[in-house]
């Protein structure tokens, strides 16, 4: 997997070898093989809309069924008409909208923080390498091996009263951006990359008389492009998915995401309307993925082996 | 900037220091561009100084200590350590961690490699088979486990109680059962996670040389044997790392047993860290900070051994 | 190159610059409660999360009345609601608001812990400081005599709450509620059978409300949960036979009738959701409940009923709560003497004088939220009697369909919760509820004596 993520030379096959897996061409041209391996595909594709979309287009109509339906009666076809009021109260009421807004401020936060502590720990490992750079790097690494478990107590103390601050940073974006940049496995992934950047363009770029933020900024980051995506891939889907810090950071709902406002209200909201809520949550990360459909899976291929 | 190019003096002097061993004097290293680099490791000294090291340490602390954040914190010796060793709970919660860990593997950890075996032999809509299996990871996972909720509705007019007396089958009672609710978990979360595993097999699955499988046909290998002796093998590595990261994960789950069950009907899906979380957050006269603590080093010790396995591991693929 | 260069430093710097931002865009909220104009801002309880509309307009109404009468303080309302399993994490973290609401249980303990603001002062301000009823007040009194919370909207008896819909659906006449606990399990079963999918009765289980309403039922048949002594000394009585016996009852509702539905993990928020919804057609709760299923769950008046508790046996009694409203504790002056102003217009002036009742209940009503639900009185029976008589003309919670409740509601013997380690020993009875109704074969004395262990265990502590 890893092999994966070092810089491009070696990332695809050549273009002549021809993309073949386990069933050869031979294969197929038997009946037998090519009978069973097709009825299995298309099985496969039953079970993938089954299980991939069908609870999708179920919350889809529920999203619009009013409640006693969806209770008594969830796989009828509209046996009391469609309630289309849900999807508007949703937005209106439970203001969906703005815990949206709210979910994309925390991803955007939290991708910066990981970016600027990423690219700037991985370029002083990697590129200026001071000597005490081996020190810093053992103390990075140590803290994978550290499950994020422990530091769920500790780091609430802290953000209830972090040092040098004197205020507690609780009920701020920031409680959730400035812990999402201690990322070691960022650190170490970018820094891997700047490894295997060619010395000689930096060599060439110092003799030209360019300083450590020049050759930061002008010759590092652009050459590291595919791992600044993967990066923010990573970063962006972390936080995404995040429930239990931002849940015991962000209490005040005017700043909670959606993950957060959701199970909360989800006792005393009509549950057709809260259906609703969850139709919109959803459909607005659907949307990106069918946008964006292949970067998504390109970079899930690379990054969910290395990160889960 | 130059504010902050000479702000961080106390640690350069300390350099320094060494350097001057090295024959060395805070003048080249000043203009060797020491200072240049200290700018540029701040962020890391700062954020995992604040947000990393200092918790860690401090966990350690706490472990040893009993507070209520209002009276001064207290010296306890290995009472928190007792206190965690000595609850009733603390047996059922890490037994039905494993069963949940159990239960992921055998239900969460083939379906994955079947698919995405299968999958690769596909030869039209191959898009369409990934990004449908995809699907579900999209999904928010608070919106998944909230939108499960409901599909697990227990009356016989719930919705897989429904479709599933279609069928002659149920009702069944899901989350609503102290046997039923784990496994109803892990199915919600092989559900919710299941895709992204297929898309890193697909991947891997790419970069099996093709002329392993030329050779095995010239041996007169058949589909199965090339399955078993070509894919799999080189595979290896990948279902390996995987499953060191499912058991990572799985023993820290926390979101399904929160958000489905609250750890019931009866304690049957407290896990490990929903009683840590219990713990720290959900006394409602103040929270035993160091048993959590305490409980968590514990946890962390036996997952430490996991981690260091990953790393090892990811680290001699990449090498 | 000097502008790239710059750049560079600038995200480099980035972390350092984000821990400025954030020290330079603090101050206005910690430290000092006075705004620009020198108005104090106060944080108070609102309402819970998920409200209908119509009841935060009727809230921000009240808002607008109190700083017109109350120039000089800003009110920032905050949803809110109370949680033995939340509670800590908030109280802890610095977020409750500066008025915040706590059960009668809760307050001895943090008034010990020295998390509470000594408000006794400014409770001697209110002209009726020395009417409370005693027994009530000193819920939020300290050791040392002075009065830390103050007792707040909510004085509950517990009632049985049922739906006439359902009940008139299943034959059953709704204004002839069950009085006996046996009458309640038939009835449950006819509703159940004629209403598939509908629970006929059912009880809390999660979040410490399995533990209460478990003594809820234990207190209806003559149990305890607890026993105090002269040295303050704490008994556990978990496995006194009421609470065998309240748990047999479940269990045979459970397995012989089938007429508790098919989900058994409620607590206080979703059973109201589930019975406004229809789903659930009987079960306890605090008296006041109504309110609440109006303003968050959007509760049809119509098809709501309030029954008296059932009691059997000797020493049987109604379980009371309440709640308190409190000021964190290193609260400033101002802030106090701003919140016992919000206290006595919110909570407690408009049930001593006329003009505030009569004023609240026309906001109340124009918003249309429900204006007489009946409580227990905070001050005296005849205090109480003169308010309703007061705000007659607003009332429009279906008094006649809680007549059952409200005519015997003065004469019931009251219990109080048991008082040491309150929610703690709640905690320990959930799972023994939910063991109940997930385990046909569930021991029930078994399961009542460990918990009973573990209960003298936490009680023995300190």
């Amino acid at each position: 997997m890893a092999e994966r993520l070092a810089p491009p030379t070696r990332r695809r096959r050549p273009a002549a070898a021809p993309d073949r897996g386990a069933v050869s061409a031979a294969d197929w041209r038997r009946p037998g093989v090519r009978i069973t391996l097709s009825v299995t595909h298309v099985l496969l594709l039953v079970v993938l809309v089954v299980a991939g979309l069908g609870p999708m287009l179920l919350l889809a109509k529920f999203a619009v069924t009013p409640t006693q339906d969806i209770l008594s009666s969830p796989m009828a076809v509209f046996p009391n008409g469609v309630r289309w009021e849900n999807l508007g109260q949703a937005w209106n009421e439970v203001q969906v909208s703005r815990y949206f807004l709210n979910t994309v401020w925390l991803a955007l936060g939290s991708w910066a923080s990981q970016m600027v502590v990423a690219t700037s720990g991985g370029y002083v490992l990697s590129v200026l390498r001071p000597r005490y750079g081996k020190v810093v790097e053992g103390m990075v690494l140590a803290t994978m091996f550290i499950p994020a478990v422990v530091l769920l107590v500790p780091l609430y103390l802290t953000i209830l009263d972090p040092p040098l601050l004197g205020r507690s940073l609780i009920n701020s974006f920031w409680s959730v951006w400035l812990p999402a940049g201690a990322s070691a496995f960022n650190v170490l992934l970018v820094r891997r990359f700047f490894d295997n950047l060619p010395r000689e363009v930096f060599e060439a770029a110092r003799v030209d008389g360019a300083g450590p933020y020049r050759l930061f900024w002008s010759v590092v980051l652009p050459m590291s492009k595919p791992i600044l995506g993967v990066v923010s891939v990573f970063a962006v889907i972390a936080s995404w998915k995040d429930f239990l810090w931002p849940l015991l950071v962000l209490k005040d709902p005017a700043i909670q995401p959606l993950s957060v406002r959701l199970p909360a209200i989800a006792g005393s909201t009509d549950l057709g309307v809260f259906l609703a809520a969850l139709a919109i949550a959803t459909l607005i990360p659907l949307a990106l993925f069918l946008l964006f459909q292949r970067t998504f899976l390109s970079s899930a291929g690379l990054g969910g082996a290395v990160k889960g | 900037m130059t504010t902050v190019s000479t702000r961080p003096a106390p640690p350069a002097a300390r350099a320094a220091v060494v350097r001057r061993r090295a024959r060395r004097t805070p003048a080249t290293w000043w203009r060797g561009g020491g200072a240049h680099t200290l700018v540029f490791l701040l962020p890391v000294l700062v954020i995992f100084g604040l947000f990393s090291w200092w918790p860690i340490v401090r966990s350690l602390v706490m472990s040893f200590q009993k507070t209520n954040l209002v009276t001064p914190a207290q010296w306890v010796g290995l009472a928190n350590f007792e206190y965690v060793l000595h609850d009733p709970l603390l047996a059922v919660a890490v037994k039905n961690t494993l069963w949940f860990a159990l239960l992921a593997l055998v239900i969460g950890y083939p379906v994955p490699l079947l698919a995405a075996v299968l999958m690769s032999e596909v030869r039209r809509l191959k898009g369409l088979y990934s990004a449908l299996a995809y699907l579900p990871v999209v999904v928010p996972p608070v919106v998944a486990v909230l939108l499960w909720k409901v599909f697990y509705d227990a009356s016989p007019t719930g919705v897989f109680n429904t479709v599933l007396g279609w069928v002659g089958l149920g009702p069944f009672p899901w989350l609503q059962d102290q046997s039923t609710a784990m496994p109803s978990l892990v199915l919600a979360a092989t559900w919710a996670g299941a895709g992204g595993t297929v898309i890193i097999y697909l991947a891997a699955l790419l970069s099996v040389p093709p002329e392993l499988y030329d050779a095995a046909e010239v041996d007169g290998a058949g589909i199965w044997r090339k399955v078993w002796h070509v894919t799999l093998p080189q595979l290896r590595g990948v279902l390996f790392i995987t499953l060191i990261l499912q058991v990572i994960g799985t023993a820290q789950v926390f979101l399904e047993p929160y958000l489905f069950t609250g750890g019931g009907p009866a304690n049957s899906t407290v896990t490990v860290l929903l009683l840590i979380y219990r713990y720290a957050f959900e006394n409602s006269l103040g929270g035993n900070y160091g048993a959590a603590t305490a409980l968590s080093l514990m946890l962390a010790v036996v997952l430490a051994l996991f981690s260091a396995l990953y790393f090892r591991l990811t680290r001699s693929w990449s090498a | 190159m000097k502008s790239a260069r710059r750049a560079t430093a600038l995200t480099v710097a980035g972390a350092l610059a984000l821990t400025l931002t954030a020290c330079t865009s603090s101050g206005d909220d910690g430290a000092t409660d006075a705004d620009a104009d020198g108005r104090i801002t106060l944080r108070v309880v609102s309402l819970l999360p998920g409200s209908e509309q119509a009841a935060i307009d009727a809230f921000d109404a009240q808002v607008a009345e109190f700083e017109e009468a109350n120039p000089d303080i800003d009110v920032v309302p905050e949803e809110y609601e109370w949680k033995a399993t939340t509670f800590a994490a908030q109280l802890a973290g610095g977020t409750l608001p500066d008025v915040f609401e706590i059960p009668f249980t809760d307050a001895k303990t943090l008034i010990a812990n020295g998390q509470l603001a000594d408000m006794d002062a400014q409770l001697r301000t209110l002209p009726y400081a020395d009417r409370f009823n005693p027994a009530i007040l000193d819920a939020g009194t300290g050791e040392d005599g002075k009065v830390y919370a103050i007792p707040a909207k909510n004085v509950y008896g517990v009632g049985l709450h049922y739906r006439r819909d359902l009940f008139e659906k299943a034959g059953l006449d709704p204004d002839q509620p069950p009085t006996t606990w046996d009458e309640v399990r038939a009835a449950a079963k006819k509703i159940a059978d004629a209403n598939p999918g509908v629970a006929g009765y059912m009880q809390m289980s999660q979040n410490n409300t399995g533990g209460w309403q478990l003594t809820v039922n234990s207190y209806a048949r003559g149990g305890r949960v607890q026993e105090v002594d002269g040295d303050g000394r704490a008994t556990s009585t978990l496995d006194d036979p009421a609470t065998v016996e309240a748990l047999q009852w479940l269990h045979d509702m459970r397995w012989e009738d089938d007429s508790l539905g098919s989900n058994y993990l409620l607590d206080w928020g979703t059973i109201n959701e589930a019975f406004a919804a229809g789903q659930v057609a009987m079960f306890t709760s605090g008296s006041d409940v109504y309110t609440s299923m109006v303003q968050t769950n959007g509760l049809d008046p119509e098809v709501y009923g309030l029954a008296a508790l059932p009691l059997e046996g000797d020493d049987a009694g109604v379980l009371t709560g309440g709640t308190l409203a409190a000021v964190p504790a290193g609260a400033s002056e101002e802030i106090k003497d701003a919140a016992i102003r919000w206290i006595d217009f919110f909570y407690t002036g408009k049930l001593v004088d006329e003009d505030r009742a009569v004023a609240d209940a026309k906001t109340l009503t124009a918003n249309d939220q429900p204006v007489g639900t009946p409580v227990l009185p905070m001050f005296d029976q005849a205090q109480y009697e003169q308010n309703q008589e007061w705000i007659k003309d607003y009332i429009n919670v279906p008094l006649d369909q809680m007549t059952s409740y409200t005519d015997s509601m003065f004469d019931l013997p009251l219990v109080g919760e048991p008082s040491v380690k309150t929610q703690e020993v709640y905690a320990l009875l959930d799972p023994v509820v939910q063991a109940v109704l997930t385990d046909e074969g569930a021991d029930i004395p078994a399961l009542l004596e460990t918990a009973n262990t573990q209960a003298q265990a936490l009680l023995d502590q300190e």
